[in-house]
């Protein structure tokens, strides 16, 4: 009977939490209701006297409110397009729009709940031992049990909105802003500590909140003294997340307008965990009926809330906590017929139903009571997790009932209130206080001088299931039987046990259930609870949002000061790396047609540029590169190849020497950031003594590429102090002199399209204004811009191999065609032993020429070289070349296939085989290098 | 203690003892470490857990105990994404992943234990052209082995994840994906137990929280382990101890190379199911699918650092929720469940290292980086050949250890990264 | 976030490091067997404890340092900078 009963809203309460004059409207299944500006979705629909409010995982059964609190396995909805929202916790807006989530066709009639019929052929894990054959048809099984999966529905589209995130630097950060943890907190700040408290809930004050008239009182006046305290920052409807190493801990914002919550990290000296205790469920059958609540359930409902949770009201209790709920219910009018008190021998058998609801209980002493509303008042866990993450090992503690901190705590983590021990108020505050100044000391002098009090003992009976089996685990359905029918088929440890019956799994995450399934498992395997162990708590404390963890993008894309003017001028972009650079401006065929007959401009700033400077900067590429570096004249540039000390290639590019004791290195664009490093790395781990200072002028240089046989004809119309002849400025030189008025321009005669070329790096500010100069000038001579594209055509046409695409991870220096440059007689290099081993034995494949049979296929690269079935190479570049009218390739083979002239099979990707023919050179453009040299 | 009465795990069998209320048998018995075995495997993950089944099974040595201080499974097994494939870059790479897909497909009915395998399909995305060429490659090695691997575009990935955003506008353009059909996920912890309810019924001894301390040699071979539950001779022991291998391996005086490194993993909360396919990024170093229970599964690449730890970290969590919000920007508002991390042996090379040591019958299963669980059944069935035969089988050759020293490197790290 | 007392710039989150691994020797190249380049290649500790190792301050100073990490608690108890860089001045 999910439906309405009328308001159950009773008279006013002392810490009522809900505006009576404010109204707010919503729905729950598609039908009105109306609750309170305070309200949780859980208070406003028991106000409205809504009792089961969605159905199990498992077997579809109906629930009801049971824990109250943001853990409430049976309190997830779905609240506009937000799956899985804390209907116990998330207080309720105008206009909410909340259903239940996981049932077929309603909440008053789910198909699901055949489950119930079928559950003693359902326990645990019993999808292991069935679909086993015929394997063909477990997919269609699969789609059946996928139809079990609970939880809400995720949108298909919308955006990310990105929520900032921030850091804090507290002295003593306070976990939990309960009686302890405030005091706590006062007591660090009094200290003289910076603090951050956080609490879960919307207000200070814990449990006191729905405690007697003097608790408010004592929670108002810690509430005032914290708030009036300049070094006390308060956070709440926050939670600590997380503790990771070194005291770096997450912290959730929640309740934010349109990003929902956000994390705040935060770096702590201390850390104080006060987050009190939770109240553990009672296994015994029934006990997951609507109408079954723990007492700190009905303590909110009523004194919180002011709602009356059922009309006629048993309680079974091992506490004062029982108790208390008892006297809030009669406080409200509740008819409480019956307080069964195990302390006094008291005892639960069973709770039975009449449609879907409790109806009564059956005591040990074979009464039975009709009731609508069963408090149950077990016990308590500790939620160590904050001190298990700084690697502490809970400990079970036999008086008290539950899991406690072991001894081997983190100096730089404190523990205070419900997670040590139980007590008065005033023990409490007073053991707060004391670990507040300990943190404080720890965190400011380093030594802690401070002693904390003891609690006053106040045993707990071991009430964790009674002489009927019941759920254990609400968010995933497992029962008592489940977990000893596993327990008996060997599944007897805690993390076997655990993962078998995914008890302690769900979203809960064991904060309810933990202490029940150590206590069953401990009795089926005749052993303590200690000797059982329990499991270890993982982060975070509670779920947290895609959306909070991500935060905003913060990875930078790159631009060279020429990308306006690209973009203005029909550029097509590329992503390479962290840059974005036009891969064409239309027609990258063209682009390359106009390059080899006139002349193109090449927006090349990604290249790394590292100005090298000292006296022992030979000494520096000597070591890094695998050629030989001593002879470098002043004004003379060279190319350059560098391995790993496995041999492998890593980089290439050209170094030129600008004067004395000044070089200019280029790397690739995409290993400028691996190079530097590298450098360093030698230069800071190997050879400290040498003098060479490394500046990345990457950024600070535009860099641009002139390439076409008009190019000296173009640059000369904007240099007048340099001479750009042949014989005053030859290939492989370079010159440093002014660009369309712009001083202190490198130029270098170097070029990667195998034309006569020029590349200029010209201070950054001035590149547009370079680009713009020479596009004007170069329009007599029928300039382009070109891209990536075309260059990548023309470095093929003239065979120069790309790092990373023509090499991979295991590429040697002798596999790639450039045994002429490798100096195995130089004294040393980086990978010389294994270059000099390469060498000796042959071994690796190698990077040759290829041209296709058939001049117009053009096979796609990564296409394999294939004979008798083995793989002896592939295609690592293939373009249509314009220039030559013809497929062109480059590709690595074994050695007996890199002999000029063999013929090699090729396998396209669809499978066909074309025949292409080994080339003596991997140019297939003036391999002599006429043209650069013009 | 007698063999163990295989009980067949079926569907009547559910429905007979839901109705008599019979207790199944246990799933691996408990019994007393005896003072020798045949073989002696240190590790009930599913590398030492198969090894045990396929010497029991096709080799007949049954006199085999598989030590663990833990307990089945309580290490990467257990810890891992359970995401299967077979389209890797080297052909030995391919065709052993390949034989390991195929023993998975009919593990369920071999083992008689429902391993939940779903070929959901597997796809690695590239976000740039030089990704983009490596899964050409990948696809096209994969071809040549027989591997259903090929590249799909960006209108084809949309219609396999409906929530992916494929627009051309975002920070990582999604140009295209190596699609692989037959890779999947499985219930790994379904895997480890039926391996060792498998192996137990054929007499192999599954010994828990049974911690090595010590591994004995005399002349060059070995001949047993002390443990912290009493000395046991036995001529081979296999090393299958994932990120503890190398201190085990130091155990017996032999060096691996060797570097520990934690793997992180989370999941959400569950949600209904929207994602049918595994996804893998490696330029956002993120892998991505949905389990029945409607939970999403993460992983991405492993801590930058070696370590030993199994704590978690946070900035795990935000990079990759930061990295699967720029793939499925729409589930923002999924929240993660929990994290957390398990070690993984990486080599030089992103291959794994299996066969003989220079201590004779000490035998090493190691380097499984973060692709050991995937390799479980293949590993399992050459290593019990490689120990019941004292050969190597034709099929790990490319994954000696004395390749490193040899310079034979296998070449997996062509395509490094995130290769889940 | 382990916290690297980084010798020139203090306390800062290690997501400003690179990790470089464990120290080790550069064998004479002019000398050294396959095997002992190999091992200097490969082989590692890997220790479950106490290390020595590298990181590199690549977001920071771009200065590499020394520490000391115990392997299983990530806790650093020494960071030392490495030799001064060049002769310069």
């Amino acid at each position: 009977m999910s439906g309405a009963q009328g308001s159950s809203r009773g008279a006013q309460r002392l810490g009522e939490v809900v505006d009576r004059n404010r109204t707010i409207t919503f729905t729950f299944n598609g039908k009105k209701y109306k609750g309170l500006e305070g309200d949780t979705i859980i208070s406003a629909l028991t106000a409205n006297g809504v009792k089961i409010v969605s159905r199990s995982w498992k077997y579809h059964r109906r629930r009801g409110v049971m824990s109250g609190n943001y853990h409430d396995p049976n309190c997830h909805f779905q609240v506009n397009d937000e799956p899985n929202v804390r209907g116990a916790h998330r207080r309720l807006e105008e206009g909410m729009v909340v259903s239940t989530q996981n049932v077929s066709p309603s909440l008053k009639f789910d198909i699901g709940a055949v489950n119930q019929k079928l559950s003693r052929f359902l326990t645990a894990g019993f999808y292991y031992k069935t679909f086993i054959k015929p394997e063909r048809l477990w997919p269609t099984y699969e789609k059946v049990l996928q139809r079990f999966a609970g939880g809400g529905k995720v949108a298909a589209t919308g955006h990310h909105v990105p929520a900032d995130k921030r850091y804090a630097h507290p002295d003593v950060l306070v976990a939990g802003g309960g009686p302890s943890g405030m005091s706590a907190a006062l007591s660090a700040a009094d200290a003289g500590s910076n603090v951050l408290l956080v609490e879960e809930e919307y207000e200070l004050g814990g449990f006191l909140r729905w405690g007697t008239a003097d608790e408010l009182a004592v929670a108002q006046s810690l509430r005032e003294k914290v708030a009036a305290h300049p070094k006390i920052t308060t956070l709440t409807n926050a939670v600590v997340a997380g503790r990771y190493d070194q005291n770096w801990v997450s912290v959730i914002e929640r309740g934010l307008p349109v990003v929902m919550e956000s994390l705040i990290k935060v770096r702590t000296a201390t850390l104080v965990a006060a987050p009190g205790l939770i109240e553990r469920p009672y296994v015994f059958e029934g006990n997951d009926l609507p109408g079954v609540m723990l007492s700190t359930a009905v303590l909110r409902l009523v004194n919180l809330y002011a709602v009356k949770p059922g009309e006629r009201a048993v309680v079974f209790t091992g506490n004062d906590s029982g108790i208390a709920a008892a006297e809030a219910l009669r406080g409200i009018g509740v008819d409480v017929v019956q307080v069964v008190d195990a302390r006094h021998g008291g005892g639960l058998v069973r709770a039975t139903s009449s449609r879907g609801v409790l109806s009564g209980v059956e005591l040990s002493d074979g009464s039975k009571v009709l009731c609508d509303l069963l408090v149950v008042a077990a016990g308590w866990t500790a939620p160590t997790t904050l001190l298990n993450l700084s690697g502490n090992h809970p400990v079970f503690d036999e008086a008290g009932a539950r899991f406690v901190p072991g001894p081997d705590l983190d100096d730089t983590v404190f523990a205070t209130g419900g997670l040590v021990g139980d007590g008065t108020i005033d023990e409490i505050l007073a053991h707060g206080a004391a670990v507040g100044r300990q943190a404080s000391e720890r965190a400011t002098n380093g030594s802690v001088t401070t002693v904390a009090p003891a609690f006053s003992p106040d045993p707990h009976l071991p009430l964790f299931f009674g002489t009927t089996k019941g759920i254990v685990d609400f968010s995933e359905d497992v029962s008592s039987k489940d977990l000893l029918t596993a327990a008996h088929e060997g599944y007897n440890s805690v993390e076997l046990l655990k993962r078998y019956t995914t008890a302690t799994m769900g979203p809960a995450q064991g904060k309810l259930e933990t202490i029940n399934t150590v206590a069953v498992l401990a009795s089926a395997n005749g052993e303590s609870i200690e000797e059982t162990g329990t499991t270890v708590w993982r982060p975070p404390y509670v779920p947290i949002t895609l959306g909070a963890l991500a935060g905003r993008s913060y990875e930078p894309v790159r631009y060279s000061p020429m990308q306006a003017w690209h973009e203005s001028h029909g550029g097509i972009n590329i992503v390479a790396g962290q840059w974005m650079r036009p891969e064409h401006y239309g027609d990258a065929a063209k682009e390359v047609s106009t390059v080899r007959s006139g002349v193109g401009i090449i927006d090349v700033t990604p290249l790394g540029k590292f100005e090298l400077k000292g006296t022992d900067v030979t000494k520096l590429l000597n070591l890094v590169y695998v050629n030989k570096w001593s002879k470098l004249e002043v004004g003379a540039v060279r190319y350059g190849v560098m391995c790993g000390e496995d041999g492998v290639i890593f980089d290439d590019g050209v170094t030129g020497h600008l004067s004395e004791d000044r070089y200019f290195m280029s790397t690739t664009s995409s290993g400028a950031a691996g190079v530097y490093a590298h450098l360093e790395s030698w230069l800071q781990t190997g050879f400290p003594e040498w003098d060479v200072t490394i500046t990345n002028v990457t950024s600070a240089y535009a860099s641009i590429n002139i390439a076409g046989p008009q190019s000296r004809e173009l640059l000369s119309k904007l240099v007048s102090d340099v001479d750009l002849s042949n014989e005053a400025f030859p290939y492989m030189n370079l010159r440093t002199g002014t660009i369309a008025g712009v001083p202190g321009c490198h130029m270098w005669r170097i070029g990667f399209t195998g034309e006569l070329s020029f590349e200029i790096h010209v201070p950054a500010g001035f590149g547009a204004y370079v680009w713009e100069t020479l596009m004007e000038h170069g329009a007599d001579f029928g300039i382009t811009p070109f891209g990536l594209e075309a260059q990548r055509i023309m470095r093929l046409e003239k065979g120069h191999f790309i790092v990373g695409q023509d090499t991979d991870g295991v590429t040697q220096g002798f596999s790639a065609g450039i045994d002429w440059l490798i100096k195995l007689d130089k004294d040393d290099f980086i990978g010389k032993p294994e270059l000099q081993w390469q060498h000796d034995s042959g071994a690796g494949f190698r990077l040759v020429g290829i041209h296709p049979n058939d001049p117009k296929q053009v096979p796609t690269e990564a296409s394999q070289i294939v004979i008798d079935g083995i793989i002896q190479g592939r295609i690592t570049s293939s373009r249509f070349s314009p220039t030559l009218n013809r497929s062109i390739c480059l590709g690595l083979v074994v050695p007996a296939l890199a002999v000029a002239g063999t013929v090699v099979p090729i396998r396209l990707p669809n499978g066909t085989i074309i025949q292409g023919t080994v080339m003596e050179h991997h140019a297939s453009y003036d391999h002599e290098g006429a043209k650069l040299r013009g | 203690m007698s063999r163990n009465k295989p009980v067949k795990y079926s569907a009547l069998g559910l429905f007979k003892r839901g109705l008599s209320g019979k207790e199944w048998p246990r799933v691996w018995r408990d019994v007393d470490l005896k003072k020798t075995y045949d073989v002696v495997i240190i590790g009930a993950g599913v590398h030492g857990l198969s090894t045990a089944y396929y010497l029991a099974k096709n080799h007949g040595v049954k006199n085999v105990a598989v030590v663990d201080r833990a307990y089945v499974g309580g290490g990467g097994s257990g810890r891992n994404t359970a995401i299967l494939r077979s389209n890797y870059l080297t052909p030995e790479g391919v065709r052993f992943y390949d034989r390991s897909v195929d023993l998975y497909r009919h593990l369920a009915a071999d083992l008689n234990f429902n391993v939940m395998f779903a070929p959901r399909g597997h796809l690695t995305l590239a976000h740039n052209d030089g990704a983009l060429r490596t899964m050409r490659w990948r696809a096209e090695v994969n071809k040549v082995q027989g591997i259903d691997s090929e590249v799909i575009g960006p209108e084809e990935i949309k219609k396999l994840v409906p929530y992916m955003d494929v627009s051309d506008d975002t920070r990582y353009p999604i140009l295209g994906a190596l699609y692989h059909p037959p890779g999947g996920i499985i219930r790994h912890d379904a895997v480890n137990w039926g391996y060792a309810r498998a192996a137990d019924a054929m007499g192999v001894e599954i010994h828990q929280k049974t911690e090595v301390l010590g591994i004995n040699t005399a002349g060059g071979k070995v001949t047993g382990v002390r443990t912290n539950r009493g000395d046991v001779s036995a001529p081979i022991v296999i090393n299958c101890t994932a990120g503890w291998a190398t201190l085990i391996a130091d155990m017996a005086g032999v060096k691996l190379p060797i570097i520990t490194h934690p793997l992180q993993a989370a999941v959400t909360e569950p949600v209904q199911m929207f994602l049918s396919s595994v996804v893998v990024s490696g330029s956002l170093h993120v892998y991505v699918s949905q389990t029945d229970r409607g939970e999403l599964v993460f992983g991405a690449s492993t801590d930058p650092y070696a370590a030993y730890s199994m704590r978690s970290s946070l900035e795990f969590t935000e990079e990759l929720a930061g990295h699967v919000l720029e793939l499925m920007p729409s589930i923002s508002k999924m929240r993660v469940l929990r994290q957390w991390s398990g070690l993984c042996d990486i080599t030089p090379d992103f291959s794994p290292i299996m066969g003989f040591t220079e201590v004779e019958g000490f035998l090493v299963d190691v380097g499984w980086g973060t692709y050991g669980f995937k390799a479980g059944p293949a590993s399992g069935e050459a290593m019990a050949q490689l120990a019941a035969t004292n050969k190597t089988p034709e099929i790990i050759s490319a994954f000696d250890l004395a390749r490193f020293e040899e310079g034979r490197l296998a070449s997996e790290r062509g395509a490094a990264a995130v290769g889940h | 976030m382990i916290l690297i007392p980084c010798p020139n710039c203090g306390p800062r989150n290690s997501s400003e490091f690179t990790y470089e691994g464990e120290n080790k020797e550069r064998p004479n190249a002019a000398t050294v067997t396959k095997a002992q380049w190999r091992n200097y290649l490969y082989l590692k500790n890997n220790p479950l404890g106490w290390t020595t190792e590298t990181w590199y301050h690549s977001s920071g100073c771009k200065k590499f340092l020394v520490a000391e990490r115990h392997t299983m608690t990530n806790e650093i108890r020494s960071t030392k900078a490495l030799g001064q860089q060049g002769g310069a001045s």
